[in-house]
This record gives C-alpha cells, structure tokens and sequence, in this order.
C-alpha cells in the first residue's frame, strides 16, 4: 500500500480559496441580524416603555432578551450547520467554540426573557406571578409550546455543562442535543403569535419566517443533505486494515469516483463504520495520505473511545462520511519553507501534507514528538520522504516536560523558543503547520511565536470538541 | 422494544399532545372572548356596526359614541351615556383585542379608564400604566363623543 501514498500522479484537486472577505460577510450577516431584532424593539417603542413604569419596563427589556436570544439561537445552529463556506474559513474547532459561545448567552438570555417577561405581565395585568405564570401558559396563542422548547431546552444545556457532558455516554448526549432543533422549531409560534414586535407587523413576521427557513434549509442541505449525497454516490467502503504502530492502525478506503470527492491533504471526515451498534457514533479522523482518487487512508490510535474498534474492522465494510472538513491544507502554503510540528497521532495530516506539498529538498522540517519510541509511527514512510523529497526529520521521543512545553523532558533545560530555532534554522520565514493535542499545540504556537513566526504563518486545527 | 425507539415514540406523542390543545393551533388572535363578555365593566359585547360620533344624544341625555381611535394595536372607541348635562356611563364599543396580551392589559385598563372619566367628567384622564395605547385611543374617542354630546 505504501506504494500508493508515494503515486506523484495524485490528484490534486484545489478547492476554491475561501477569499478573505467572506469572514467579514459572515461576521456582519451574524451581527446586522441582531441589528434587526434590536430595530424591532425600538421601532415597537422598546425605548420609551422601559421608561414607563416597573411593570412595562419589565415587559419590554424581557422582549428584548427573547428576541435577542431567538437570534442567536439560530446563528448557532447555522454554525453548526457545516455551511462549507463558513467551515472552510474559520475551521470547526473555532466554530464548535461559537456554537457554545452563542448557545449558552442565546440560553441565559431565554431565561432572562422568561423570569422578565412574566414578572412584567404580572405587573400590567394586576395578578400574582403564579397565577400569570399559570395564566401565560394554558392561555396565551403557542405558549403552551414555548414552555415545551423551554423545558428541551434546558434539557439540552444541562446535559452540556461540561461536568455532565463528560458522564454521559456520547451517543446519549448526541440524541439529548437533537432535541435543542425541537426546541428551537416549538419557540417559534409563541413569537409569531404572542410576541409584541411580530403581531403588529406583516414585514416582521415576513422577516422572521425568512430568517426561520434559510436556517432549516441550511441544516437540511448541508447537515444532512450532501453528506447523504456523498455518501450514497461513492459508496465508500473499507479495502484495508494496516497496523501501523502498537495502538496505531490505517484504514485504507475505496469508493466510485473517489476523485470527485473534493477531499484535500490535511483535511478530516466524519467517519461511521456500519459494522454493527454503535456505527451512528461519527469519528473524526483525518486523511493520513494524499487522497489519490482510488483511495483514501486514515490513520487512527486507540485512545479508549471506540477507536479501538477499526482494528476489527474487515474489508468490505461499508462507511458513511460527512465531510471533507478542515482547513490545515495546503492553501496556507506560500510556496517556501515549511516546518510541520507534530505530537503523537497528530502526525496523521501532517503527514499527508509533506507528502502533497511540492516543497525543495532541505526547506521542509518535521519535528515529531512522542512519548516512547514505540510510538512513533510511519517511520519507513518518513525514512522515504527524507531520501527521496529532502524533508528534514527531528524526532523528539521521550516524557513531557515539568513544564508547559512542546519539548520532552531530556531538552526542558533549552527554551522552546531556542529549541525551535535550533531544529528549524529557517523557521521564522516558514509556513508552519501544527497538530497535537490542545495543551501541546498551545505550547508550540507560543514558542512559534517567540522564535519570530507571525502568527498568520502558523496553521493548526484543534480536533478535541 | 430499543430504547431509541422509545425516544422517538414518546416524543412523537408529547408533540401530539402538545399540537392538541387549542393555544397552540390557534394563531395570534386567539379566543376574543375573554374581555368581550366583562361587558359590564365597560366594555359593550357586540359593538355592532358603530359608526363615527352617532347618537342619539344631546346636551341633556342619551348616548353618544365616539369617533374610532385607530391605535398601534387597533381601533379604540367609546359610547358614553349622558344624562342632565353629565356623563354617566362610558362602555368601550372596540378596544384591541387581537390577540390574548391586549384582552388582558385591556381587561384592567378599560374599568379604570372608566372610572376616571365618570369621575373627570372629560377626557383629561391619566393614562394606565401598561395600557398607554389603549389609554391614548380611549381619550381620543371619549373627548369626540364629549364634543358630540355638546357637553362643555
């Protein structure tokens, strides 16, 4: 099989560039639709009724709270849409963050509007707060649906505070998070028919419906839609099952018109093995070689969470993939040196890199560090690349540092800074791609950026959300 | 049975429950029943077709009703009852009542607009707090129902 990884006919399929611009168009859609909603509030004289009384004032900051929330409820499930635009220019690690960002300020502001909104009812309509509550519920147009999403809401953010996210089985917290769509669908009747800004104006209720199904389409299409798509027109299946390392296995995949697939060196997918329970679990895995249009392969280590399982898998096995995702390609390469910095199985897209970029012999560096010897996989692939392309190779084998530190224990004494420069002479100028667990890449990119690599030269993605 | 396709039919049979009681079909007017029958504080139950400062009225008694206040959230108009020069009922013909939120504030703000008026004896009335459209829309009309009456 190593023969294909080394096949220079493979295809190099370049993605439209994600221009520059696009990240401010996303940013200012995200922003001018807060804008509207605000709009609406002042327009329905927001202003002057927080000034009029208590119990009005109530009313009219806990309608603000509610539409400010509804919005970014759905900015955040468009960011978890995988809309290839906005994957493809900030990354999923960076929009995982938003997604949580977001969907934990759209929450506390939904429970803001509700405590606000009823005490301000109770206020104008001279009664109790149970009985308004009571009042608000059974009689008020689709109230009885919002306290429905209220509630699978609340489910859905509980079972994600991280204390209860980490006890709970994956695929329980996955079914948990499905029900936050109910959720948002169930909020929408109460705001059309008993929210103050949407009854009075035919435009805004035009406005919101709009807003309400590019979001559905967004899921539908790119959610579900073209991974279905992929995945039933290439109708990928396992070829090969290699063991790479102890605990380090490559899975080799085949498909139809696997060219087509517009999947790049350095890029992820979301994999799911149908051999069995437990296939609806997706695991991200990145391509652990170029894809050559044949084959694809990824390179997985056993880290105790079912990725012990494609070890077991055999030949025929059929696969389900969303993706292509990621954007640690070869896009970011400007065409000189480059230095990949790689921790453990965070060697898998680097190597996929080292083997696409068409870099001189001597301008690319690889520092791979590893806790033992034995982990260090791909060592005849990397021995190949060194004799035929010129990489340079660094292996950095030994116990972590006391310290915060991309370096091993052995060379803590030097800075990591100083180590860096030592390694990779060149380094300053280089592109430099960076891929490892969390705590190890945010040590590198600071000793990155103390050797003199600005920081729009060093490319990492993060794989933990 | 799974238990994921326990999930999914106790989920498909909450929503349905749900989507069974009437709030939650029923579009944002709702029931306009709630203020319409409290006609006795003020409130007439079936307007009828009202039109502009009609009346039997004079300076010395019967009823006059007000012109129609068109306000944010719809038509506000009153009927006011006069007898020897004074004002002695006001009942609001139409107050907004589209939707649950205006039959509730409405249903306090229009016996207390009442109130105030029969103790004004003129449209010089504090706004309710809560209620400032209806408020507006009530005075608007009670003062053209005034000026039709000749009550000066």
């Amino acid at each position: 099989m190593t023969a294909t990884v080394a096949d220079r006919r493979a295809v190099r399929r370049t993605l439209p560039a994600v221009p520059a611009w696009w990240a401010d168009v996303a940013v200012s859609v995200a922003v001018l639709s807060l804008l509207v909603v605000t709009a609406l509030w002042t327009a329905n004289r927001g202003v002057q009724e927080l000034l009029a009384g208590p119990a009005t004032g109530l009313t009219s900051l806990g309608r603000l709270a509610g539409l400010v929330s509804a919005d970014l409820m759905l900015v955040q499930v468009v960011l978890m849409a995988r809309v290839p635009l906005i994957e493809r220019r900030f990354g999923q690690d960076r929009i995982a963050h938003w997604h949580r960002l977001a969907g934990f300020t759209s929450f506390h502001l939904l429970l803001v509007h509700v405590v606000l909104t009823t005490l301000g009812y109770a206020g104008t309509a001279r009664q109790g707060v149970l009985a308004e509550t009571w009042d608000l519920v059974v009689t008020y147009p689709g109230m009885l649906l919002a306290t429905a999403a209220l509630a699978l809401l609340v489910l859905v953010v509980v079972s994600s505070v991280r204390a209860a996210r980490r006890r709970l089985r994956y695929e329980s917290w996955h079914l948990l998070h499905l029900y936050a769509y109910l959720g948002v669908a169930l909020a929408l009747p109460h705001q059309l028919w008993t929210g103050t800004d949407f009854v009075g104006s035919a435009a805004a209720r035009a406005y919101w419906w709009t807003v309400y199904l590019l979001t559905l389409a967004s899921v539908l299409v790119y959610r579900l839609g073209l991974p279905a798509w992929r995945s039933l027109r290439h109708r990928i299946e396992v070829a090969a099952v290699v063991t790479e390392a102890p605990g380090v296995t490559s899975v080799w995949l085949r498909g139809r018109d696997l060219h087509r697939l517009p999947a790049r060196s350095g890029q992820f997918l979301l994999w799911r093995f149908l051999d069995g329970p437990g296939w609806s679990r997706a695991h991200p895995y990145s391509l652990s070689a170029p894809p050559n249009g044949n084959l694809m392969r990824i390179t997985v280590k056993d880290l105790g969470d079912g990725s012990v399982r494609v070890v077991a898998l055999r030949p025929g096995t059929k696969v389900l993939v969303e993706g292509p995702y990621g954007r640690l390609t070869g896009q970011h390469w400007r065409g000189g040196g480059v230095t990949m910095l790689a921790c453990g199985v965070g060697i898998t897209p680097l190597l996929a890199l080292l083997w696409e970029l068409p870099y001189a012999p001597g301008e690319a560096v690889l520092l791979y560090r590893a806790r033992t010897p034995e982990d260090l996989a791909f060592r005849a692939e990397l021995d190949q690349l060194a004799a035929e392309r010129g990489l340079v190779v660094h292996h950095l084998v030994g116990p972590r540092a006391r310290r915060p530190s991309w370096l091993p224990a052995y060379v803590e004494g030097m800075s990591d800074a100083e180590a860096l420069r030592r390694l990779s002479p060149g380094i300053a100028a280089h592109d430099v791609f960076l891929c490892g667990p969390d705590g190890w890449v945010d040590a590198a990119r600071a000793a990155a950026r103390a050797a003199g690599v600005p920081d729009a030269h060093v490319h990492h993605e993060r794989f933990a959300w | 049975m799974r238990r994921i396709t326990l999930w999914l039919l106790s989920t498909v049979a909450v929503l349905v429950l749900l989507f069974s009681y009437k709030t939650s079909t029923m579009g944002p007017g709702g029931e306009s029943g709630a203020v319409a029958a409290g006609g006795s504080d003020g409130v007439v139950a079936n307007p009828g077709s009202a039109t502009d400062s009609s009346g039997s009225g004079s300076a010395s008694g019967g009823t006059v009703t007000g012109s129609v206040a068109q306000t944010r959230w719809g038509p506000v108009q009153v009927r006011i009852t006069v007898s020897g020069g004074k004002i002695t009922d006001v009942q609001a013909v139409r107050v907004p009542d589209g939707n649950r939120r205006d039959q509730e504030i409405n249903g306090y703000a229009v016996p207390v607009l009442r109130q105030e008026a029969l103790a004004a004896q003129s449209a010089q009335i504090d706004t309710v707090s809560g209620a400032t459209v209806t408020s507006d829309g009530y005075r608007e009309s009670l003062q053209s129902a005034i000026d039709a009456a000749h009550l000066n």
